[in-house]
């Protein structure tokens, strides 16, 4: 008994006070966020910078969290948090629902055959890393302030993710099963429905969520060369109005946003759609292994 | 009652440089209530000879057929790996290959889940299942379309032996119960011997080399002597055969 409450009593002290505070996951999750907050409200890189360049005199590098909790906050009152994401989202939404139409059908029909696929595949790789730049600023050329702009950015920045995942996809249908479903004489419809729609689901998914993500991210940009409302736009005057504060808080919002897309969304949807899955992760139209006879 | 005709079969896979022969000229008929082994070396085959009689693979020469009354039979197709779509459960599993959706499908297909003993997992995912569990399930699929005839392609293979012995006794009832016509691709000479009243022996570059058939008494003991006889027997044909890899 008294080895038991010893060699207990040896592993808690085992951990030092620095360990339990910093070196568990747990504690560094809660821990960095706050070092990082207060190394923030103390500018502690201005001081930083101010020590390697003693001449500096412009003024801080960030506004303190104080100062940006502050600027959210007015955001928020004022209705400027929520028009500004209202038109954004909209425009996110029509020009991602075009691109998961188009790029669905582009995608399945590159899976299915090879000879579009050679046809598409390079201006597709193209598409997946020309820069938003290039397209906020050729839109704005086109369309002017609008919403067709910003709109036609989504779909350009979200369309080769979808496209490519789609057509990863249908090579990923395992051959196993389809032949499964020929030895059966399954008909097409049932082995659609059944078969290659549900192989295909998680490509889709990670479609919604990198197509969703960089089409946001086009959004943003597209909105400061070619609107004359939404979020990106928003930034923009903030700058020219040197509202910093406004602008950390607005990037702030963004990151709250994707956080609750990713967790109220995206996350529940997939526990749903792939209940299905093994706990382990082993995929189960492989043989399941065994210890030899 | 079916009838498995294979006529003068060659299968030839276009390969890079040069073509890889998988059967040669193989021919052998089976119907009624029988249950043929294919036995044979790895990559002697065996696999494609049950793909091109189920309509998956296309011969190169020659013909492979299974029909019933002159017209194409019904087949039932067990895979080495249990072949069960993840995303659906394991009733929904067996209605999948059902050719109506009807009460009295969903009532047959209940009745193999409980030859195999897995009532109650027909709600199951494939993934909670264990590996001989997902094979029952396979194997009861196969059964529930009341085929004509049965192929199955090494189904325990990948199982451990003492899963693998009670299943072979399941199948074994059930071939008894339902009187198909089972074709048995195996490379296990023990479990050929056990189960079949015939034994196609395939030899490497897929030329049938003997066809034998099994007088003995069901259900066959490994222990029994005169299974082990036979056994032994059919291993030597191997061994003038120059089967086993040395």
């Amino acid at each position: 008994m008294d080895t038991t409450a010893s060699s207990g009593s040896v592993v808690r002290s085992g951990r030092s006070w620095f360990q339990r505070t910093f070196v568990t996951p747990r504690a560094a999750r809660i821990t960095a966020p706050v070092l990082f907050l207060v190394a923030w409200q103390l500018r502690l890189m201005d001081r930083f910078l101010g020590l390697l360049f003693p001449g500096r005199t412009e003024s801080a590098l960030l506004p303190t969290p104080a100062e940006v909790v502050e600027a959210m906050w007015e955001q928020l009152l004022d209705g400027r948090l929520l028009e500004a994401f209202s038109v954004s989202l909209l425009r996110l939404a029509l020009g991602f629902a075009l691109a998961l139409l188009v790029g669905s059908i582009v995608g399945l029909a590159m899976g299915l055959s090879s000879r579009i696929e050679a046809m598409l595949h390079d201006f597709v790789i193209v598409g997946l890393t020309f820069p938003y730049l290039i397209w906020g600023l050729l839109v704005a050329m086109w369309f002017g302030y609008g919403t067709i702009g910003p709109v036609l950015v989504v779909f350009i920045a979200g369309l080769p993710y979808v496209i490519l995942n789609m057509s990863e996809g249908v090579h990923d249908v395992s051959k196993e099963l389809r032949d499964m479903a020929a030895a059966y004489e399954i008909p097409r419809d049932r082995v659609m429905r059944h078969l290659i729609l549900p192989s295909l689901s998680p490509f889709f998914f990670a479609s919604l969520r990198y197509g969703l993500a960089n089409g946001w991210k086009g959004l943003i940009l597209a909105e400061v060369f070619a609107a004359t409302s939404g979020a990106g736009w928003h930034i923009t005057s903030m700058r020219d109005y040197g509202d910093f504060a406004g602008v950390v808080g607005f990037a702030i919002y963004f990151a709250l946003f994707s956080i609750v897309v990713e967790r109220l969304v995206f996350g529940r949807l997939s526990r749903r759609v792939f209940r299905w899955r093994p706990a382990t992760g082993r995929d189960v139209s492989e043989p399941p292994e065994v210890a030899a006879p | 009652m079916a009838t498995v005709s294979v006529q003068n079969l060659r299968k030839v896979f276009p390969g890079e440089g040069r073509d890889v022969v998988a059967l040669e000229d193989v021919s052998f008929e089976a119907s009624g209530h029988t249950f043929v082994s294919i036995v044979g070396p790895s990559g002697c085959g065996k696999s494609t000879l049950l793909n091109i009689l189920a309509g998956v693979e296309t011969p190169t020469e020659g013909t492979a057929d299974i029909t019933k009354d002159g017209s194409r039979a019904r087949v039932g197709y067990v895979f080495q790996a249990p072949r069960l779509l993840p995303w659906r459960s394991v009733m929904d599993n067996m209605l999948f290959v059902q050719a109506e959706q009807t009460d009295q499908v969903r009532e047959r297909a209940s009745r193999y889940l409980a030859m195999v003993g897995l009532s109650e997992q027909h709600k199951a995912w494939p993934a909670q299942l264990s590996g001989g569990m997902q094979q029952r399930v396979g194997i009861a699929r196969a059964f529930s379309i009341e085929p004509d005839a049965l192929l199955m392609d090494e189904p325990f293979s990948h199982l451990d032996a003492i899963t693998a012995r009670g299943l072979r006794r399941e199948l074994h009832s059930m071939w008894m119960e339902t009187k198909k016509t089972v074709l048995f691709v195996t490379h296990d000479v023990g479990e050929a011997v056990e189960l079949s009243d015939r034994i196609v022996i395939l030899e490497k570059g897929g030329k049938l080399r003997k066809d034998l058939s099994l007088d003995l008494p069901f259900p066959r003991d490994p222990a029994d002597d005169k299974v082990a006889l036979t056994k032994a027997e059919v291993l030597r044909e191997f061994e003038e055969l120059d089967l086993i890899a040395t």
